[in-house]
C-alpha cells in the first residue's frame, strides 16, 4: 500500500515541480521523513538509513558568518541619528507572513548525506482582532541530495523533481567537495532558499491580491517585486550584520524605546535595494543592547516622504508590541502575529 | 450537510478511549456542559464509518501563554492597556466528552479522530438508546423533559418499563430545598406518566405522601403558566392541566372536627376526606409505635394474644365480670379495666402466663396511642380510610400529615404503604400500579441512625415493589445521607440544583468537575438525569407544573381558621348538603356530649349518605322524650266534713 501512495504521490510530485511554484502544494507526498526514508531504501540499493534521534539540522551547532558591521547610505539624514516615533502607536498591519523549514538526514549513500527538508510559509490575516490564514500556506517536502556523489539517475528515477542537486557547479563550474558537514551545511542552505521562495511567492501574491500592509518576517529585498511594493514591511529581528559603523553604530544601539534611526539604503549582494532603520520596540533597562531591536525594511520606492512614512511604518510596528509574543525567545522583537505564523506551520508541517 | 462543529483530537498524553474523547471547536461554538455530539469517523471498520455518540462533561480553554506573568508584561502590569492589543491571542476550546454509544457497536474501539456535529434530534434518540423502547409497536416512552442545545429541542424520555417496573423501577430525586425543583419534578413527572403510560401495562394510580408545608395540597387547581411552559407541554404531549382526579385525606386536628390540613378551605373540602382509624387498624401497626425498649418479648406476646384472640371477638374469661367485645380504644380500655380487677379481687399475679405487671404495662402503651395519635386514632373504633379495592386509574391519593404529630406520620405511611403492598400481592387494589411519593427521605430512611419500622418499608418498596408494581418516587435534599439501599435501587434518578458539600461526598466522584458544577448552579426547571438506558448523565429542562404551588394555593386558599363546634360540624355536612344551614346544625346538636356528636359527624362522613343531614340527625340517641309526660293522676282534695269543729 505505501508504495503504491507513494507512486501516486511522486507523480504529482513532479507535475507540482514543473510548475512555477514548485514547492507548493506538494502536500500528500511522502509528507513525513518516515515515508520518504522507507521510499528511498526500497528504491535505491546502497542507501542506508539514518538511525534517527538527531535533532534537526537547524539546531546543530555549525559555523555561521561572524557578526559584524557595514556602514550603510544615509537615505534621510546625512548623518544617522536618533528620531522619536511621534503620534500613538496604530494597528493597520493587515496581515502577518512568516516561514519555517526542518531539515533531517534520512540515509546515508557512503558518506554522502540525503537530507529529508520540510519548508514552509503562511499568511496569518488579522480579521476582526483574531489571526485567521489567508489562502492556503505553502509547504514543500523534498530530499537534497549531493547528486555529483550519489546516483544521480537511480535518484531521480526514483524522487523526480521531488529530489534536489546540492552539488550544482558554481559559475566556475567547480563542485562542493565531498566533506559530509559541507553537504549538511549546503543542503540546509538550500532547504532555506526554498522557504524563502516560499515566502516571497506569498508575499508577492498578497501584495498583487490585497495590497494591504502586510508584516514580513526577515528582509525583503529577495523578491523583487515585493521589494518594490508599499504593502510589504520587512521585520529583520537577527543582527549579525549591523548597517552602522562609529557613531552611527552608537546611535543605533543607543536608541531608546520608541525611537527610530534614520533612514538607510541597504543592497545586500544578490538583493533588491530597500529602505531601512532600526527602531526599538521595548526598553532596554537591566538588558542587552539589541534587546527590543528591530530593523525595518520598506520599498524604496516611497509613495510620500520618507521620514512621514518611517514614521508611520514605525508606529504600525510599536503598536504589533501587544500582545507579547512570549514564550517564544524572541518576543523581545517578534510580533504576535510572526509567532502566529510560526506556530500554524510548525502545528502543520511537524 | 451541517458544517462540523468541531473535530476530535487526541495525544499521546491524552489519548482517546473507548469511553470518553477531546475535542476543541470554534470559540463561538454552541457547545456547552452536557451538550450531545457525535463523531462521524474517518476510516470504515468492517465496512462502516463508526459513529460515536458523546455528552461534554468537560471544558478548557486556554491561550498561547506559558506563563501568566507575560500576559502581565505585555500589558506593562496595566490590565486597561488590553483593549489596545491589536490582536487577541490564540485561544482554544477544547472539550472532554463521554461516550455515550458507539454505532455499531462492536468492535469496541477508541473513538476514532473525526468531525463533531451537535446532535440532531434523531442522534440524540440514538444516543442515549431511546430508539429501542420508542418504537410505533411498543412505545414505552415517558417524557421527561427537554434537551436543548444550539437552538434544538429534543424530547427526552424515560422508559415505563425501567420507570414502573418490571425492569427496573423507583425514582430518587436530590436536590437543594428552597427552590421548589423537587415536589416540582415529581408533580410533572406524574403528570407525565399519567399521559403517556402505555395502555397494555395496566393502570396507575399516585399516593403522595405530604410531608411539609402545602406543597402538594393544591394538586387540582391550576398554576399560571407561560407560553414557554405550554410550548414544553405541546412539545413533550403532556396537557397543560392538573390533576383531574385528586382525593385528599388528613387526620383530624385533637378536636376530633377540624381537619389538620392546610388544605382546609371550605372551597375545596369537596375532596378532601378524614383519615381516622380505631385500634383494628392500629394495634396490626402497634410495633411502630411502641418503643422496643418498652414491649418486650412478654409485652409482645400479649399484644399478640389481644390482636389474635380479643380483637373484634367475643371475650369471656373467668376473670372478667363480663363477656366483652373489643372493637374500639374504649373497649379495649374496658376489657383491661375489668381484667386488672378481676386479678386484684382473685390476687392473682399471672393471667394466661401473663404477669399483671406486664398487662398494665401494655395497657399503659397502647392506651397512650389515642392520645399520641390523636385526631388519627378514634376512641370509638369509627374507621375513614384510604379505598382500598377500588384505587381509580389516574388518580392521585394525597395524604396530607405535614401538620401531624411525629408518631402519627409514621403510623400513617406504615400502614399504607403496607395496605397497597398487600392488595398489589392480591391484584385487588383497584390498579395494576402504584406511584408512592415520598419527601425528605432524610428523615424516613437516613443512611445511619436506628433501624426503623418506616425505614423497613422503604427498603422493601425499593428492593421488592417492583415486581408488585409498588413503585417508590423519593426526594431529599442530601442523597449522601439517605440509606444506599434504598437510593441505590432507584433505577432513575434525577438532581436538582445541589448543595456544593454534598457534591463534595464520594458519592459524586463519577461526575466531572464541570458537571459538578454545573449540578451546583442548575436554574429552577433544570434537572440532570440517570436512567438505566443513558450510559452519562443527561441534563434536561421540565415545564413548570400545571398544579398550583403549595405557597399561592395558601394564599388563594387560606386555611380555615379553627371554629366552634357547630361551624365545625356544618363545614364537614356541607360537603354532602351545601343546603345545610348552622341554625339547623345548631338545633340538631343541641345539648348532646361532644363524644356524640363526633360520632354522629364520623358516621355521616363514613357513610357519605346521599340525605347527610337526616343520616346525621338519625345518628343522635334520644335524651329527651318526644311524648309529654303523663300527667300525674290528680288526688281530689278531701271534702271537709262540715261538722269539723276546728275549721275555719
Amino acid at each position: 500500500m505505501d508504495g503504491v501512495r507513494s507512486a501516486e504521490g511522486l507523480t504529482e510530485d513532479r507535475a507540482i515541480a514543473a510548475d512555477p511554484g514548485a514547492l507548493t502544494g506538494a502536500v500528500g507526498t511522502l509528507r513525513s521523513a518516515h515515508a520518504a526514508q522507507r521510499h528511498l531504501l526500497r528504491a535505491i540499493p546502497g542507501v542506508r538509513a539514518a538511525t534517527g534521534g538527531e535533532s534537526p539540522l537547524e539546531r546543530q551547532p555549525r559555523d555561521t558568518e561572524l557578526p559584524h558591521v557595514i556602514d550603510a547610505e544615509g537615505a534621510e539624514d546625512a548623518t544617522l541619528r536618533a528620531r522619536p516615533v511621534t503620534g500613538p502607536p496604530v494597528a493597520a498591519i493587515r496581515a502577518f507572513l512568516d516561514g519555517t523549514q526542518r531539515s533531517e538526514v534520512i540515509g546515508w549513500y557512503g558518506a554522502v548525506p540525503l537530507v529529508y527538508g520540510t519548508a514552509g510559509a503562511v499568511v496569518r490575516e488579522r480579521v476582526e482582532r483574531r489571526l485567521v490564514t489567508w489562502g492556503r500556506p505553502s509547504i514543500s517536502h523534498r530530499i537534497y541530495a549531493p547528486l555529483a556523489y550519489a546516483p544521480r539517475a537511480a535518484l531521480e528515477g526514483a524522487l523526480g523533481a521531488m529530489v534536489e542537486d546540492t552539488t550544482r557547479p558554481a559559475p566556475d563550474g567547480t563542485i562542493a567537495p565531498p566533506h559530509p558537514t559541507l553537504l549538511l551545511e549546503r543542503a540546509t542552505l538550500a532547504v532555506s532558499r526554498d522557504r524563502e521562495r516560499l515566502e516571497l511567492a506569498l508575499a508577492e501574491q498578497w501584495c498583487a491580491s490585497r495590497g494591504e500592509p502586510i508584516m514580513i518576517d526577515g528582509g525583503i529585498g529577495a523578491n523583487e517585486a515585493v521589494a518594490r511594493s508599499s504593502c510589504a514591511v520587512g521585520v529583520v529581528k537577527s543582527h549579525r550584520t549591523l548597517y552602522a559603523e562609529g557613531d552611527a553604530l552608537s546611535v543605533v544601539l543607543g536608541l531608546a524605546r520608541g525611537e527610530r534611526s534614520s533612514v538607510i539604503r541597504v543592497a545586500p549582494r544578490g538583493r533588491s535595494e530597500v529602505l531601512s532603520w532600526y527602531l526599538r520596540l521595548r526598553d532596554t533597562a537591566g538588558r542587552d543592547a539589541l534587546w527590543g531591536l528591530v530593523r525595518v525594511e520598506m520599498s524604496a520606492n516611497v509613495p510620500t516622504e520618507i521620514t512621514a512614512r518611517a514614521d508611520e511604518l514605525s508606529r504600525w510596528l510599536l503598536a504589533e508590541s501587544a500582545p507579547l509574543a512570549a514564550p517564544d525567545p524572541r518576543w523581545d522583537r517578534m510580533a504576535y502575529g510572526i509567532r502566529s505564523a510560526e506556530e500554524f506551520l510548525r502545528a502543520t508541517t511537524g | 450537510m451541517t458544517a462540523p462543529l468541531g473535530l476530535v483530537v487526541a495525544t499521546e498524553r491524552a489519548p482517546n478511549t473507548p469511553h470518553q474523547f477531546q475535542f476543541w471547536t470554534a470559540i463561538d461554538s454552541p457547545v456547552g456542559i452536557g451538550t450531545i455530539v457525535r463523531v462521524d469517523g474517518r476510516q470504515p471498520v468492517d465496512g462502516h464509518i463508526p459513529q460515536v455518540y458523546g455528552v461534554v462533561t468537560e471544558g478548557f480553554s486556554y491561550t498561547d501563554l506559558a506563563s501568566p506573568l507575560f500576559d502581565v508584561l505585555g500589558h506593562d502590569g496595566d490590565p486597561g492597556q488590553s483593549a489596545f492589543a491589536p490582536t487577541e491571542r490564540a485561544e482554544v476550546r477544547l472539550y472532554s466528552a463521554a461516550v455515550l454509544r458507539h454505532v455499531p457497536e462492536e468492535p469496541l474501539q477508541p473513538v476514532p479522530m473525526g468531525e463533531v456535529f451537535l446532535a440532531t434530534e434523531m442522534d440524540v434518540a440514538i444516543a442515549l438508546r431511546m430508539d429501542s423502547y420508542l418504537r410505533e409497536d411498543a412505545n414505552t416512552g415517558i417524557p421527561i423533559g427537554l434537551y436543548r442545545s444550539g437552538g434544538m429541542d429534543s424530547a427526552i424520555y424515560l422508559d415505563a418499563e425501567f420507570l414502573v417496573g418490571p425492569e427496573a423501577a423507583h425514582l430518587n430525586i436530590t436536590g437543594v430545598s428552597g427552590l421548589a425543583t423537587k415536589t416540582s419534578a415529581v408533580e410533572w413527572l406524574l403528570a407525565s406518566l399519567f399521559a403517556h403510560f402505555p395502555e397494555k401495562k395496566g393502570s396507575v394510580a399516585a399516593v403522595c405522601f405530604n410531608v411539609k408545608g402545602p406543597d402538594l395540597c393544591f394538586l387540582d387547581q391550576p398554576a399560571e403558566l407561560d407560553e414557554e411552559d405550554r410550548a414544553m407541554y405541546d412539545a413533550l404531549g403532556v396537557p397543560c392541566e392538573p390533576f383531574r382526579d385528586v382525593h385528599y385525606f388528613a387526620p383530624f386536628k385533637a378536636d376530633n372536627l377540624s381537619l389538620n390540613t392546610l388544605r382546609s378551605n371550605e372551597e375545596l373540602l369537596a375532596n378532601v376526606q378524614p383519615l381516622t382509624w380505631g385500634l383494628t387498624e392500629v394495634l396490626q401497626f402497634a410495633e411502630v409505635l411502641l418503643n422496643r425498649d418498652d414491649v418486650d418479648a412478654k409485652a409482645d406476646a400479649l399484644i399478640d394474644f389481644i390482636k389474635e384472640r380479643v380483637l373484634d371477638r367475643d371475650f369471656e374469661d373467668r376473670v372478667l365480670t363480663k363477656p366483652h367485645r373489643v372493637r374500639s380504644f374504649a373497649d379495649l380500655e374496658g376489657w383491661f379495666r375489668d381484667l386488672l380487677s378481676g386479678l386484684e379481687d382473685r390476687g392473682d399475679e399471672h393471667w394466661r402466663t401473663h404477669h399483671v405487671a406486664t398487662i398494665r404495662k401494655v395497657r399503659n402503651r397502647l392506651s397512650n396511642i389515642s392520645t399520641r395519635c390523636a385526631g388519627l386514632v378514634t376512641n370509638d373504633g369509627h374507621t375513614s380510610d384510604l379505598p382500598w379495592g377500588h384505587f381509580a386509574d389516574r388518580a392521585v391519593y394525597v395524604v396530607d400529615v405535614a401538620l401531624a404529630e411525629e408518631d402519627a406520620q409514621d403510623l400513617i405511611f406504615a400502614r399504607i404503604v403496607s395496605k397497597l403492598r398487600e392488595h398489589l400481592e392480591r391484584r385487588d387494589l383497584g390498579v395494576t400500579h402504584v406511584v408512592v411519593f415520598v419527601d425528605e427521605l432524610n428523615k424516613y430512611a437516613p443512611a445511619d441512625g436506628p433501624e426503623t419500622y418506616v425505614r423497613k418499608m422503604l427498603l422493601d418498596i425499593a428492593e421488592r415493589g417492583r415486581y408488585l408494581g409498588l413503585v417508590l418516587f423519593s426526594a431529599q435534599q442530601f442523597r449522601s445521607q439517605v440509606h444506599r439501599r434504598v437510593v441505590g435501587n432507584a433505577g432513575t434518578a434525577l438532581y436538582g440544583r445541589m448543595d456544593g458539600d454534598e457534591l463534595a461526598t464520594p458519592g459524586y466522584a463519577v461526575l466531572s468537575a464541570a458537571t459538578r458544577t454545573k449540578l451546583a448552579t442548575l436554574s429552577k426547571g433544570q434537572l440532570m438525569v440517570r436512567h438505566p438506558h443513558f450510559t452519562q448523565p443527561i441534563f434536561v429542562s421540565f415545564p413548570r407544573p400545571a398544579m398550583m404551588r403549595g405557597r399561592d394555593g395558601v394564599e388563594r386558599y387560606p386555611q380555615a381558621a379553627d371554629v366552634p363546634r357547630d361551624v365545625g360540624v356544618l363545614r364537614q355536612l356541607r360537603r354532602f348538603d351545601p343546603s345545610l344551614t348552622l341554625a339547623w346544625v345548631q338545633d340538631v346538636i343541641g345539648f348532646y356530649e361532644d363524644e356524640d356528636v363526633l360520632r354522629a359527624l364520623h358516621a355521616t362522613l363514613a357513610h357519605a349518605p346521599d340525605n347527610a343531614g337526616a343520616y346525621f340527625k338519625a345518628q343522635f340517641r334520644k335524651i329527651v322524650s318526644a311524648s309529654p309526660a303523663p300527667a300525674p293522676a290528680r288526688t281530689p282534695l278531701r271534702v271537709l266534713p262540715d261538722d269539723d269543729p276546728y275549721a275555719i
